[in-house]
C-alpha cells in the first residue's frame, strides 16, 4: 500500500510548492488534490495549469493519488433544482479531466446530501441516476469514482449493506466506494465495511474517531491516528483479506496548535505502522 | 416559446377538425382509452418527474408525439414550464372529450424570466391565474415539513417540493393546500376535467411515495368520463 496525504492540509501560507516539500520529506508516496478547496485548483484553474500542478507534484518526488472535492456539500448530485444538479455533475466532469492530466485514476465525490427538506429516497434515486452516465465519462477517461461514505454528515448509506445495495442499483464498472474508516463512529466497523465492500473500494481515506464525542457536542469526533477507536489491527487485517493494495488517503483535521508540520510526520509514521502492521 | 391569445385560438380551433379528421366523431366518454404521459423533452424541467408518472402508468403510456393519436382518456403533462403549441392542443382536443389532463407546473425552479412566461401562457392558454413562487422551506423556518395536504379526490399528504407555484381558483376549485396556499386546482372544462398542480407529483411518485401513488389513482378512477 502506499500513503498520501491531501493538500487541504497545506497551509495557504506555505503554498503549494513548500507544501510538497513538507509532504515529500515527511514519507509520504502521494497527494491528494482538492478541487475547489485550494487557491492553486480550482473549477476555473485551465488545462495548462493542472498540467503545470502535475509537475510540480512531480518534481517533489510524488504522484497524485486522486482528486477530491469537498463542492458537492454545496452542489450536489442530489439536489432538487435542475441547475445545481447540472453544476454538481460539471464537478464531477472536471474532477474526472483533471484526474486524468494528473495521471491518476480515482476521484471523490460526495455522492448526496439529503437533509429535512430533500428527503432519503429522493436523493437515492437521484444520485443512481446520475452516476450512470458520469460512470460513463470516467470509464472512457480510465478513472473510476469512488462515492464517500461520509455517513452522519451525509445522513445517506449508513450501512455497508446500504452502499452495496446502491452500487449494485448504480451498477456501473467505473463507479465504487471511497471508503473513510474514519466517517463509521458507532454505527458499525470499519473492517466490516472493507470485507463487504473489498474490491469496489477505489482509495482509502484514514482518520481516528473519539466515539464518545457521537455528534452532538462541540468538540470534534475525529483525532489523530491511532488516538481513536477504531480498530487497526482489524482494519489491516481486513485490507489483507480482501487484498486491497491501494493507496491510503491521510484525511486529518489541522488540529496541531504549535508546530503544525509536525501533523505531516505523526500521521505518517502512523500509517507505516498501519501498513507494516505493527500494530 | 411565448404563445399569445391569437396563436393560442389559432391552436385549439385547429385541434377540432384534426380529432374529427383523424377518428371521426368524438368517442363515447365513457369508453375506455388510453392513459398518456406527454413527454415534452426540453420543456420539461423535471425528467425525474416523467420517470415518475411512467412508474406509475408504465412506460406504455409515455408518448413525445400525440399528432397521430385520438385524444386519450388521461393526459398527463410533467414539469412543463414552457408549453409548446402542440401540447396545447393535446391538452384541449382531451378536454374536450371529456377527458383528464394533469398539468404539473415544473416552474419552481425557474429563472424569473421564465417564471414569467410560464404564468403568463397558463393565463392566456388555460385561463389559469398564478402567483409568484413561494419558498415554502424559508417561509416555514424549517419547523415542520410543508406537506401538500390535498383534499380531493381523497385526503392525503404528500411531500413538497421546495417551492411552489401558488394557484388562484374558485370557490370548489382548490383541491390542494400548502402552508395555507393553494397548490393545486380541479376545474370542469366542457366535458373533460382540468387538473393543475402547482408543487411537482412526478419526482414523488418517482421515490415510490406510497401516499402520492393512491392520490394518482384514485384520481384516475374518481374522475367520470372514463374507466
Amino acid at each position: 500500500m502506499k500513503k498520501a496525504i491531501g493538500d487541504n492540509m497545506i497551509s495557504k501560507e506555505w503554498g503549494f510548492g513548500r507544501g510538497l516539500e513538507l509532504i515529500k520529506r515527511a514519507g509520504y508516496d502521494g497527494v491528494e488534490l482538492w478541487l475547489g478547496d485550494m487557491p492553486w485548483f480550482q473549477m476555473s484553474t485551465s488545462d495548462t495549469d493542472v498540467r503545470e500542478l502535475g509537475r510540480s507534484v512531480e518534481s517533489a518526488g510524488l504522484v497524485v493519488s486522486n482528486v477530491s472535492t469537498g463542492l458537492h456539500w454545496g452542489s450536489p448530485l442530489s439536489a432538487r433544482d435542475p441547475a445545481v444538479r447540472a453544476r454538481a455533475a460539471r464537478i464531477v466532469e472536471r474532477q474526472i479531466e483533471t484526474a486524468a492530466l494528473l495521471g491518476t485514476d480515482a476521484v471523490l465525490v460526495v455522492a448526496g446530501l439529503v437533509t429535512e427538506e430533500v428527503p432519503y429516497n429522493e436523493v437515492y434515486q437521484r444520485c443512481v441516476e446520475a452516476l450512470k452516465p458520469l460512470g460513463d465519462t470516467a470509464k472512457r477517461a480510465g478513472v473510476r469514482i469512488g462515492c464517500e461514505n461520509c455517513n452522519a454528515e451525509q445522513r445517506f448509506l449508513m450501512s455497508p449493506r446500504e452502499f452495496w445495495q446502491f452500487l449494485n442499483d448504480v451498477n456501473h464498472p467505473a463507479v465504487g466506494i471511497h471508503l473513510d474508516v474514519g466517517n463509521i463512529h458507532d454505527n458499525g466497523f470499519a473492517e466490516q465495511w472493507i470485507e463487504m465492500l473489498g474490491p469496489r473500494i477505489t482509495r482509502i481515506h484514514v482518520k481516528d474517531v473519539l466515539r464518545h464525542r457521537g455528534r452532538c457536542g462541540d468538540q470534534s469526533v475525529y483525532t489523530n491516528l491511532l488516538l481513536g477507536d477504531n480498530n487497526w489491527p482489524a482494519i489491516r487485517a481486513a485490507l489483507t483479506k480482501v487484498g486491497y493494495d491501494g493507496w491510503l488517503v491521510a484525511e486529518m483535521e489541522a488540529r496541531y496548535r504549535y508546530a503544525p508540520d509536525q501533523q505531516f510526520f505523526d500521521t505518517a509514521q502512523a500509517m507505516d505502522r498501519l501498513i507494516t502492521g505493527r500494530l | 416559446m411565448h404563445v399569445t391569445r391569437r396563436q393560442f385560438l389559432e391552436c385549439t380551433a385547429a385541434a377540432v377538425p384534426l380529432r374529427w379528421r383523424l377518428g371521426g366523431p368524438p368517442l363515447p366518454v365513457t369508453a375506455r382509452r388510453d392513459k398518456v404521459i406527454l413527454d415534452l423533452g426540453v420543456n420539461c424541467s423535471l425528467r425525474e418527474s416523467v420517470s415518475g408518472y411512467a412508474a406509475v402508468l408504465g412506460a406504455a403510456a409515455l408518448r413525445t408525439d400525440m399528432s397521430s393519436m385520438q385524444p386519450p382518456d388521461v393526459l398527463i403533462v410533467p414539469a412543463v414550464v414552457e408549453i409548446p403549441s402542440r401540447a396545447i392542443q393535446a391538452m384541449i382536443a382531451c378536454l374536450d372529450s371529456g377527458g383528464l389532463v394533469i398539468l404539473e407546473s415544473g416552474a419552481g425552479f425557474a429563472s424569473a424570466a421564465d417564471f414569467s412566461r410560464h404564468r403568463t401562457l397558463l393565463r392566456e392558454a388555460l385561463e389559469v391565474h398564478v402567483e409568484p413562487l413561494v419558498d415554502l422551506w424559508s417561509q416555514s423556518g424549517g419547523s415542520a415539513i410543508p406537506y401538500i395536504d390535498f383534499t380531493w379526490p381523497c385526503k392525503v399528504k404528500i411531500r413538497d417540493f421546495s417551492r411552489v407555484v401558488p394557484l388562484t381558483g374558485e370557490a370548489g376549485e382548490i383541491i390542494a393546500q400548502v402552508n395555507g396556499l393553494p397548490a393545486a386546482l380541479r376545474r370542469r372544462s366542457d366535458r373533460g376535467t382540468l387538473i393543475v398542480l402547482g408543487s411537482p407529483l412526478g419526482p414523488v411518485l418517482w421515490t415510490g411515495d406510497h401516499e402520492a401513488r393512491q392520490w394518482l389513482r384514485v384520481v384516475i378512477e374518481a374522475t367520470p368520463g372514463w374507466g
